[in-house]
């Protein structure tokens, strides 16, 4: 399916790469409630660092930059972090409209991530352990992803966002191409690395079956097993995986709550 | 008059500052942290003992080494269970290379900056300077020397940070989250030919490192003296990092088990972070400046030479601002411990014992401080017998700094209150900025 048909993107929102404006691609960067690892990778971690600081203009970042404006308007937004406050819901509508193409990075924005375990109790009872005197005068709400509040233009997924799909993301609006994002499972990775699998040699419970690849493999590589930091990918099969486990020797609460609900408090589509 | 900046840049989380001025008074400041609340403590209970690390991670973009090792220590004591020498000296390489990182970026892409009047590194190196040419006075030749010189930083800052992150990365699967690491040890450690790459990417980096903390010595901080008490770990084997004595320059001494009994914890009505402070003694101050001022004998030659080594007992080692001095020394220090770690680690001979799987589950207790890139940092635990986690508490080295970074802040304003409105601003600015805070760990 094409990229275009798959996120409804139009292609007039995404720029001819004959365009003749050697402006650079005005992009913003915004933070939802997260631990600002993606907004670290894109401006630290990433390998490409000097061409991506080169070949855009950071309009909004402020990670990076103490100027700049919200209000856009953006060739490119990115966003991090889970919605977990009312003010965020409204912040997430202004980008959206601010910004010609807007892409989910990280976890937290796209499956919810590790914020989303705190849908699993009422919200009361987390909130609780953390705050005594301002408990009554929080507005934390369930965790949210960004797609339940605005429509995303793709997702570049990962804990941290995998640097291949951060490159991709980048370089294709660069040039004004269609994205293509990993969507496959990390299994596919793992093979094509020549790793033993941990699963069935060494009896892991590895999420790597049903996990969206993009890690190149790591856990598995590092005889450990997969804990799903990329989340689910689409079409898992999740049903075959935990009888998988369950021959294992894994309870089935052992299987919800530790392999499960680590990355995918919020379900298996993490809606 | 109000000042405010309601989102500050250069710095980890959402945070603004707001105070007002009457009459030539300074009436009211604060510091709020709007970092939403993600509730790890309470998201923890009921997780299994080994999770915890990698939630705990998740805390910190830029430190998720040191809220994992901290855990890991915690967590490790709470079911009885003692790393071997190869884990220990790895889960050092991992805390100094994630230091130096942490400290890396801070001083070249937060932190100069605000030295450079520009409000972005991104600004530093701009092509565009045209309009600004003219504004500044200043001819279209020194631009492009200044133009050069920025890009020649960018050269070096990329080289010192690939070398620092490949050695996080390759002790831990990737610098940021890494997975090896975990409660008993390493699932896996790199092997003599990965460790030699490391240390030839350590030797290409020596001469960009040094260009860089120099630069940042040669860099003239505002004046100011705080009246907190600088408080650090203290080890008598070393420069403490991974566990140790809680020691400050007005002869504070006591143990991680005794941490609760020390400190206290309380909510701020403006803030969704908590203030730390010592009980019956007040606001501290922690981080590289305390370390580099208190534990100064266990730093390597590299950091002592003259042109880095800021001389510390006196007033100087009391300015914040003198942090980023303090964060410049010890990236020379944290590369010359990794050398030395990992040629260490490069001539044990004997074969790498495979990872004998997660230590089993013990009901108990544990505590554990350690010093992350920007201070103290606190967990416990406390463990069912079917290994549940029922109980955690996290107390992270910016919600230790806080009051030390109001009450500086109220200081600093005071002492230049004639300042013009915007100067009092990017002041504000500049200090909160000097402290390295970190607002998402902050709230956590």
């Amino acid at each position: 399916m094409s990229f275009y048909k798959k996120f409804r993107l139009h292609k007039k929102d995404v720029h001819s790469p004959k365009e003749k404006n050697p402006e650079k691609k005005r992009v913003g960067f915004f933070k939802f409630s997260c631990c600002t690892g993606c907004g670290f990778e894109l401006a630290y971690f990433q390998r490409s660092l000097k061409e991506t600081l080169e070949s855009f203009d950071f309009t909004f970042f402020r990670l990076a930059s103490s100027a700049g404006s919200p209000e856009g308007p953006f060739d490119l937004a990115l966003v991090e972090g889970a919605v977990t406050e009312p003010f965020q819901i409204v912040e997430i509508k202004k980008i959206r409209a601010a910004s010609k193409v807007l892409y989910a990075v990280g976890s937290c924005a796209i499956v919810g991530g590790i914020p989303a375990i705190k849908a699993l109790a009422p919200e009361m009872e987390v909130e609780r352990a953390a705050y005594r005197e301002r408990l009554y005068e929080m507005s934390s709400t369930r965790p949210h992803v960004i797609g339940d509040y605005v429509k995303v233009d793709g997702c570049i997924r990962g804990c941290p966002p995998g640097e291949r799909d951060l490159e991709e993301a980048l370089a294709s609006v660069l040039i004004g191409k269609e994205p293509e994002f990993i969507e496959y499972s990390v299994c596919m990775e793992c093979k094509m690395a020549g790793n033993a699998c941990v699963l069935l040699e060494d009896g892991l419970p590895c999420m790597g079956p049903v996990t969206n690849a993009g890690c190149g493999a790591l856990c598995p590589a590092h005889h450990r097993a997969c804990y799903s930091c990329f989340g689910l990918m689409g079409q898992a099969n999740v049903p075959a995986l935990k009888g998988k486990f369950r021959k294992l020797g894994f309870t089935e609460e052992d299987i919800e709550k530790r392999f499960f609900t680590l990355f995918g408090a919020l379900g298996e589509t993490g809606q | 008059m109000r000042i405010k900046t309601e989102y500050l840049g250069r710095v980890e989380g959402e945070a603004g500052v707001r105070f007002e001025i009457k009459n030539g008074r300074l009436a009211e400041l604060k510091i709020n942290i709007w970092e939403p609340p993600r509730f790890f403590e309470g998201m923890l209970v009921g997780r299994r003992y080994d999770e915890a690390p990698d939630i705990v991670a998740r805390i910190c973009g830029i430190c998720p080494v040191s809220h994992m090792l901290t855990s890991i220590r915690a967590i490790e004591k709470a079911i009885w269970f003692e790393p071997g020498p190869e884990t220990i000296a790895a889960r050092k390489i991992m805390a100094y290379s994630q230091i130096a990182s942490s400290h890396l970026v801070h001083l070249v892409m937060l932190a100069l900056p605000d030295y450079e009047g520009k409000s972005s590194l991104m600004e530093m190196m701009s092509a565009r300077d045209g309009a600004e040419c003219g504004k500044n006075g200043e001819t279209e030749k020194a631009k492009k020397t200044k133009k050069a010189k920025v890009k020649d930083l960018l050269k070096k800052f990329i080289n010192v940070k690939e070398a620092f992150n490949g050695i996080t990365q390759t002790f831990g699967g990737r610098a940021l989250h890494p997975v090896s690491m975990v409660v008993g040890g390493f699932t896996s450690f790199p092997g003599e030919k990965e460790i030699d790459r490391l240390l030839s990417g350590l030797a290409s980096a020596e001469d960009d490192l040094e260009d860089i903390a120099g630069l940042i010595s040669e860099l003239k901080p505002p004046r100011l003296e705080t009246a907190s008490e600088l408080v650090c770990l203290s080890d008598d084997g070393g420069y403490a990092i991974n566990g140790g004595r809680i020691v400050s320059d007005m002869g504070l001494d006591g143990t991680e088990e005794e941490y609760e009994e020390l400190f206290e914890e309380k909510e701020a009505s403006y803030s969704n972070a908590k203030k730390t402070r010592l009980r019956e003694r007040g606001q501290i101050m922690t981080g590289a400046l305390a370390r580099v001022s208190l534990q100064s004998r266990w730093l390597g030659e590299k950091a002592r030479k003259p042109a880095f080594s800021i001389s510390l007992s006196s007033s100087s080692g009391k300015n914040p601002f003198n942090n980023i001095m303090a964060q410049a020394a010890e990236l020379l220090h944290f590369w010359q411990e990794c050398k030395k770690l990992l040629e260490a680690s490069g001539a044990e001979k004997q074969k790498k014992q495979k990872f004998p799987g997660r230590p089993p589950a013990r009901e108990g207790e544990g505590r554990a401080l350690t010093e992350a890139p920007r201070g103290l940092l606190y967990h416990s635990y406390a463990i069912d017998r079917t290994g549940a986690i029922r109980k955690a508490n996290i107390v992270t080295p910016t919600a230790h700094n806080y009051l030390a970074m109001e009450q500086d802040l109220r200081r600093l304003i005071e002492d230049n209150i004639d300042l013009p409105k915007e100067r009092l601003k990017s002041l504000a600015g500049m200090l909160i900025r000097a402290y390295d805070p970190c607002f998402s760990c902050s709230v956590h």
